[in-house]
């Protein structure tokens, strides 16, 4: 249970401003999996930083009974010289592990599945392997409750898909506290929500309610729940810049939404129980339907990028 | 995944034992960063020493001429004289960036920012004493003579002179982690502080007038201090006490850890 009393917060120093938090009181029980909601810089996960003790706040205090974990895949405390089973030991002796520190490094091994690479310093890892190492040791520890900012958005998409697994296992008999923009990860891991708006934190018991409330006040209307829903500018008004970026933003989505139909249509072929197997259809018509949508902007974007480097290049010929 | 974790003692730990457990990782961790930060770190970390101490001597010896010390050899009294100089300065200066090098284990909420900050003036003496004893032992077989006179004497001033740099050492750790510019300035101070606390030129060599200002440099006390011990005919000058290097050690240490309660989130946040 995390209890939160007349909790105040604010930055100090030169770029430090208002009340980040302001007065907030809330009592998350036991087992309840919560999840944090707001727009950008609404002190989502500064809340989170405080549930987790990593700060203080300025008043009030938080109660926490029951064992926090750090958040989820934060791969900060690594020291770049030491190899990754270094890492790994320093962490579980200061969580007090002493008896079954192999078997602990044995499991965060196994997990990330880097291999040899364990052995090696950090430094020379990539920031995919980074992360698998930084998830592997979080979810080694038995904690009660896991906070997690955006944890599930590490690592390559069957990494991801195995991530959540583990991570819906130990939801089980352990809760979690997470900040997400993907509310269909949220409406899939969590029961409860908050809602941070101008300081305040709002309680739902529902998660569904309380991404309804963000919506009422942010005024978009997405009954798409989804991870990454940009809105569509007209191609129009788009400078070369921009059009660039968009396209490598695409080309990569289309990447990754054809990683996951692999994957999809793999596990597919694979599954036996025919209830998944419903649920794998389903997901395999939307990646398709994705996917195509992603294609046919692409070709728009790319067709008026030759057209708009047509006519720029052209006064600049004669 | 496997659940069959161990069950991590946090909620039943004592808070001692949480420190002590964090003290135990943190110590083994920065002991693996200084002796295998890179291939040769360990070569380096006894050689170093060496070959400054080397260089200064032949300045001195060579450029500066008069290797005349009342009472000692020329060579050890200048051997006792740069270990302990450099043990008070690496205790002052390393804990200044632990708090920023380690930013990232505040992540995990048992660490404080004074604990590494601890452990690295522990460490520091640790490997100054170690080198130290290398010293005595090298120097014994090359017949210069580097046996103490007063062994537990020395023992004592070594640790007051530590315990000075460790007080000034969490205290810069605070001021420079809440000022940056403060660790600048230190950086600057410390190159002066080698010739006015007799590190290289006899503090008798000060005219008489002007030694009760020296005076007022605690480092002076304790490497004079030490020289006695280490060399029973050694003569000094007079007003050299202890009590005046433990008065500044013991209340700095104590600013500075009040001030590490003080702003131990402030220098966590940032």
């Amino acid at each position: 249970m995390i209890e939160i009393q007349n909790l105040y917060k604010r930055y100090h120093g030169p770029y430090g401003g208002g009340w980040v938090l302001k007065d907030i009181n809330l009592t998350i029980p036991d087992g309840v999996s919560v999840g944090v909601v707001g727009r950008n810089g609404a002190g989502k996960s500064t809340l989170l930083r405080l549930i987790g003790g990593m700060d203080a706040p300025d008043r009030g205090r938080v109660i926490r009974k029951g064992r926090v974990s750090w958040p989820i895949g934060l791969a900060g405390g690594f020291k770049g010289t030491m190899t990754g089973r270094q890492n790994v030991k320093f962490v579980a002796r200061v969580h007090g592990i002493k008896k079954s520190l192999h078997q602990l490094i044995q499991e965060v091994q196994d997990f990330a599945e880097i291999g040899k690479a364990f052995d090696d310093p950090v430094n020379t890892y990539s920031s995919g392997m980074r992360a698998r190492l930084a998830f592997g040791l979080s979810l080694a520890f038995d904690f009660d409750i896991y906070i997690s900012d955006e944890a599930t958005a590490v690592g390559d998409r069957a990494f991801k898909a195995k991530a959540r697994e583990a991570f819906q296992q130990r939801v089980d008999h352990a809760s979690l506290i997470m900040v997400s923009h993907g509310e269909g990860t949220l409406k899939q891991m969590c029961e409860a929500g908050i809602f941070i708006d101008q300081g305040q934190a709002h309680w739902f018991d529902h998660i569904g309610d309380a991404i309804e409330a963000y919506h009422q006040t942010t005024k978009v209307i997405t009954d798409v729940a989804d991870e990454d829903d940009e809105e569509d500018v007209p191609v129009e008004q788009l400078d070369t810049d921009s059009l660039k970026a968009k396209l490598r933003s695409l080309k990569r989505e289309m990447n990754e939404l054809h990683k996951q139909q692999i994957i999809t249509n793999y596990r597919l072929e694979t599954t036996t129980d025919e209830m998944e197997m419903a649920s794998l259809q389903e997901e395999k018509q939307y990646l398709r339907r994705r996917y195509q949508q992603a294609r046919k902007r692409f070709k728009v974007l790319k067709q008026h990028k030759q057209v708009s480097t047509l006519t720029t290049q052209t006064p600049r010929a004669e | 995944m496997a659940t069959n974790t161990e069950q991590i003692p946090d909620s039943t730990r004592h808070p001692l034992r949480v420190t002590w457990d964090v003290w135990a990782a943190m110590y083994l961790r920065e002991m693996i960063a200084r002796t295998m930060a890179d291939r040769m770190a360990w070569f380096w970390m006894v050689f170093e020493p060496i070959a400054t101490i080397a260089v200064m001597i032949f300045f001195r010896a060579y450029i500066r001429g008069g290797r005349s010390i009342t009472g000692a050899e020329f060579i050890p009294w200048m051997i006792v004289g740069l270990m302990g100089f450099y043990l008070f300065r690496e205790a002052m200066t390393r804990p200044m960036g632990a708090v920023e090098a380690n930013r990232g284990l505040f992540t995990y909420r048992q660490i404080l920012p004074v604990d590494p900050v601890l452990i690295r003036c522990f460490v520091e003496g640790m490997i100054r004493s170690f080198i130290f004893l290398l010293f005595i032992l090298i120097g014994s077989l090359l017949k210069i003579n580097l046996i103490p006179d007063h062994a537990f004497g020395v023992m004592m001033d070594w640790t007051s002179l530590w315990m000075l740099g460790v007080g000034l050492g969490v205290l810069l750790s605070v001021a420079s982690g809440l000022v940056p510019e403060v660790g600048r300035v230190v950086k600057i101070i410390t190159m002066p502080l080698l010739l006015i606390s007799g590190v290289i030129f006899p503090v008798t060599y000060v005219p008489a007038q002007y030694q009760q200002y020296l005076l007022w440099n605690p480092i002076v006390h304790g490497l004079e201090s030490m020289r006695l011990s280490f060399f029973d005919n050694y003569h000094s000058i007079p007003g050299i006490d202890m009590t005046y290097l433990w008065f500044w050690a013991l209340s700095t240490l104590t600013l500075g850890l009040v001030m590490h309660v003080r702003f131990a989130s402030r220098l966590k946040a940032r």
